[in-house]
């Protein structure tokens, strides 16, 4: 008997209903505060340079990590797959396409472009 | 052995998905030429199509398929990913695929359930 604590704590409660909105919306907030971060991100390593060969491979693994740590310091319990492209401008098409197979309530995707004079990157 | 066979069939086998993707580009894009108002398409239709035919695989695994299609004209492109997951059971896997005007590249993630 004393395992079984007050009836409050095993009753349904019906604040619960809403704290699911609550987590949507705090879910929402938190990868929009990440996609600004991640565009501060990438301003830093590659802001005003020009596409360098010899350097695109460290910015793209810089990029990766920075925003992979602004993701999982924010302790979510979630799983989290970066991805970045970067691309010379040259006139080139380039057409990028992700199809996920996860589930739809309590998974989600964002991406951010950004572009300066020589270089597009897409996160 | 039972043991041994369960886990083949619910671990991410890297090269039937590369095989199932490498066919699903072929069929899609083939030998045609870099084509600007087709390649809304093809990106959807060859991510549609993965997912689809590693659905069917019937594995306990959520699945991100990216692609990109890149017009050969000199430019450089570089991708990179990093990811958050559980080691032992989550993978990826990476399918470069060209022709004479086109570079397409597929990643699959695969996350175990």
């Amino acid at each position: 008997m004393e395992e079984y604590n007050s009836g409050e704590e095993v009753s349904f409660n019906a604040d619960e209903a809403s704290v699911s909105v609550k987590e949507m919306l705090d879910c929402v907030v938190f990868l929009a505060d990440w996609l600004v971060s991640v565009s501060q991100c990438i301003e830093g390593i590659i802001g005003g340079l020009d596409y360098n060969q010899n350097k695109v491979n460290q910015w793209t693994a810089s990029i990766v990590e920075h925003s992979l740590t602004q993701l999982v310091k924010q302790g979510r319990p979630f799983k989290f797959i970066v991805n970045c492209a970067i691309m010379q401008k040259s006139g080139a098409g380039l057409h990028t396409a992700n199809s996920c197979y996860w589930d739809t309530a309590t998974d989600g995707s964002c991406t951010v472009r950004w572009e300066n004079r020589t270089m597009y990157c897409v996160v | 052995m039972d043991e041994f066979q369960l886990s083949e069939e619910t671990a991410f086998v890297v090269d039937d998905i590369t095989t199932i993707i490498q066919d699903t580009v072929e069929t899609t894009i083939g030998s045609s030429a870099y084509q600007q108002n087709r390649i809304n398409q093809w990106t959807s239709s060859v991510v549609e199509t993965s997912l689809n035919q590693l659905s069917k695989l019937g594995k306990p695994f959520k699945y991100i398929v990216t692609c990109i299609i890149l017009q050969k004209n000199g430019a450089g492109l570089h991708t990179a990913s990093s990811c958050f997951w559980d080691n032992t059971m989550d993978r990826s896997c990476t399918v470069r695929w060209e022709n004479k005007t086109t570079y397409c590249i597929v990643c699959v993630f695969g996350l175990a359930v």
